[in-house]
């Protein structure tokens, strides 16, 4: 379970003060499909690194599973985003002179999987984003940018995370490969009780999801009926 | 993919510009190399110097030397109170002969020369011998046996006036009594054929003939000749590398003083000092214990300090230039991976943001480091085995030719006056010029071996500091562009 309270963060810009994260809270229990839509700069992808322990609040809390990030040190908030986060990035941060399944093992390999057991696991999440096997082997700057978005998927659920973060998932896919997306996220949400909140601009994605957020000027309202949470939401 | 793989892969990533930092890596470790290699073959050079010759003696009977001057002639007993000496290890007598060819002596009394053939001195007995001289007298022989050997017909030889023709004259042959297996002058002998003369402390009917002699009088080891009445055979040749020398014989000084028919007379004393640095007071404390009215202590390769001390400074020189190029393969090292890591800031951040550990992070940067250094260290290897010599001979030959101007002026003349004892010193630096010539530099494994484990230290350091910045880079700094 996440819990989510009072998160603020801003930044200093010349003398004036931004709150791309103003006041957030909310829960998303474990195994929710959930998505955060809004306008470009709204600091969606700032609340996606606040959750993801990639960058610190200037106040407030995330918690998980009863663990405050806050409190945690440097080295804790490695494990922990090795161990419980799995990062889809809008411009896929892969490695470019590693190969596609050299890109997957790489989170199992900070995670002290065996060699060949990292190697069976990474063809198999890579067979289940649909890369196609004969690509699997080539070098990242020679696949196209759908097959990149798949692959940066396939490395986000390496360790098998509890809380997948995915920034505009389905951006760079054609329609056929982002339904194919969409339908494996809310598999993982349903079969493997995975939390995945997606930050997206795609209605149509937003619409699948459990539960969708509108984030307007750092400011987070919930759309949907709470149908599988029982977070309150304020904003 | 290991992080060793990895690292090997990111290498290669730029194979433009890993062809230029192996490139300028491989002058620096070369360098590096080259002068740890001649700082090593100097550091042995100057070792075996001072281990020699540096350190040695020479005692003559006071106002006499070699086969000049007069005086008294040294004993067995200044042998002893010489050998009690402090910082003395050791003393080795010798006793000098003058050898005439029994056949030319009889000749040139037949016609009237009377004289004793060169220069006479109390010092050196004359004896005959079946040799033959293997230096012709030439100009100068025939010059000093005119103004000094001769009597009555002395000017035969110049003028040509007289009707009857005086035979040639041939110069006298050096035999050297001696104690241990060196020359005249304190360096082991060279020998080419044969063995030593095995006992030196006993008489022995054996002699050491230098290689031009031997070849001269057709003789080769187990060959036999005379000297007086007895009958000794060749047990070895050596070479002393110059004509002067190699017309020359040794024998045990037993055998030379029983042959003198002055059984505890000494024509010289090589006295060996037990370091450089005491050689001054070794000097001062011998001419006190042997009496400066008895004995003349000199230092006959006092020049070769400044031969030392010229290799000192090529020591000095090639370790300081050794460690500027193992410092330059450092700092080449440092601004590499500084400029790697901030252009991988993005790829770090993403590497964090997926978990992982800043050390694995930087082990990737150390690694990839020394792969550049490997390969490097590889071509230095090579770059240093080609121009280590050269490099070597380059800062010597500069270095001497600086000491030689400096040591020009006070230079001994070769020959019997200025050696102290036959075998010419000549030139400003004597034998020291020829000892500076004979340095080697050989890169031996173990010296780039040594070297380039060097050079991996200075790379290990060198990468640690990127390596550290990267635990710096907060991974939503250089991911906030998304």
């Amino acid at each position: 379970m996440i819990e989510v309270k009072n998160l603020v963060r801003t930044f200093k810009s010349g003398d004036r003060t931004i709150k791309p994260v103003n006041d957030v809270s909310f829960e998303l229990e474990q195994g929710t499909l959930a998505s955060i839509v809004g306008k470009s700069g709204s600091g969606k992808s700032t609340l996606l690194s606040l959750l993801g322990a990639l960058d610190k609040p200037t106040s407030g809390d995330v918690v998980v599973n009863g663990v405050s990030l806050a409190s945690m040190p440097d080295g804790k908030l490695t494990n922990y985003r090795r161990r419980d986060i799995g990062f889809v990035f809008q411009q896929f941060n892969l490695i470019p002179n590693l190969s596609a399944v050299d890109n997957v093992m790489l989170p199992m390999e900070f995670a002290g999987v065996r060699k060949a057991a990292r190697a069976e696991r990474a063809r198999q999440l890579l067979e289940q984003v649909q890369l196609d096997p004969d690509k699997h082997g080539r070098r990242i700057n020679r696949l196209s940018g759908g097959e990149q978005q798949r692959v940066a998927i396939a490395r986000a659920l390496a360790n098998e995370p509890k809380l997948i973060l995915a920034d505009e998932p389905t951006g760079n896919l054609d329609e056929q490969t982002g339904e194919h997306i969409i339908e494996l996220l809310s598999t993982l949400s349903r079969d493997h009780n995975t939390t995945i909140l997606v930050v997206t601009h795609d209605r149509a994605l937003a619409n699948k999801t459990d539960r969708r957020f509108r984030l307007q000027q750092g400011r987070l309202t919930e759309e949907t009926a709470r149908t599988r949470a029982t977070a309150a939401l304020t904003g | 993919m290991s992080v060793l793989a990895r690292s090997v892969g990111n290498a290669f990533r730029n194979k433009v510009r890993t062809a230029a930092v192996v490139a300028v890596l491989a002058v620096a470790i070369g360098l590096a190399l080259a002068m740890l290699v001649a700082n090593q073959a100097v550091t042995g050079k100057v070792a075996e110097l001072n281990a020699s010759v540096g350190t040695v003696l020479t005692v003559n009977p006071a106002g006499g030397q070699g086969f000049e001057g007069g005086g008294e002639p040294l004993t067995s007993a200044q042998a002893a109170t010489a050998a009690a000496v402090p910082n003395v290890s050791s003393v080795v007598g010798t006793k000098a002969l003058r050898l005439r060819n029994a056949a030319d002596m009889a000749a040139e009394a037949a016609s009237g020369r009377t004289g004793q053939g060169g220069p006479g001195g109390q010092s050196a007995t004359s004896v005959t011998t079946s040799l033959t001289a293997a230096v012709d007298a030439g100009t100068l022989g025939n010059r000093n046996q005119a103004s000094t050997g001769a009597s009555g017909s002395s000017t035969a030889g110049t003028t040509g006036s007289t009707a009857q023709a005086a035979p040639a004259f041939s110069l006298p042959i050096t035999a050297t009594g001696i104690g241990a297996e060196m020359d005249s002058t304190g360096k082991a002998l060279q020998l080419t054929q044969g063995t030593g003369l095995g006992n030196y402390t006993a008489a022995s009917t054996g002699a050491l003939l230098g290689t031009t002699l031997a070849t001269k009088n057709g003789l080769s080891v187990g060959s036999t000749f005379t000297i007086g009445d007895k009958t000794f055979t060749v047990q070895g040749l050596f070479d002393a590398g110059t004509a002067f020398g190699n017309n020359a014989l040794y024998v045990t000084l037993p055998t030379a003083q029983t042959l003198a028919a002055l059984p505890d007379e000494l024509s010289t004393m090589i006295v060996t000092v037990n370091s450089m640095e005491n050689v001054d007071a070794a000097k001062t404390a011998l001419q006190t214990a042997l009496g400066s009215d008895k004995a003349d202590v000199t230092q006959g390769q006092r020049n070769l300090e400044t031969a030392v001390s010229s290799l000192d400074s090529v020591k000095n020189i090639s370790f300081i230039a050794f460690v500027a190029a193992l410092g330059t393969a450092g700092l080449i090292i440092l601004l590499i991976m500084v400029m790697l890591v901030r252009e991988r800031r993005r790829e770090i951040g993403v590497l964090k943001a997926i978990g992982a550990p800043n050390r694995t992070i930087g082990l990737q940067f150390v690694l990839e480091a020394l792969v550049l250094v490997a390969m490097g260290s590889v071509v230095g290897a090579a770059v240093a085995s080609l121009a280590s010599g050269g490099i070597a001979s380059a800062l010597i030959s500069s270095s001497s030719s600086t000491s030689a101007a400096a040591t020009g002026q006070r230079g001994g003349a070769g020959g019997f006056p200025g050696g102290g004892f036959p075998g010419g010193a000549g030139g400003p630096l004597g034998g020291a010029s020829q000892l500076l010539t004979s340095v080697t530099a050989s890169a031996s494994p173990g010296v780039i071996a040594a070297g380039i484990a060097a050079v991996f230290g200075v790379a290990i350091i060198g990468a640690l500091v990127p390596a550290l910045l990267t635990a710096r880079i907060r991974p939503i700094e250089v991911l906030r562009g998304e």
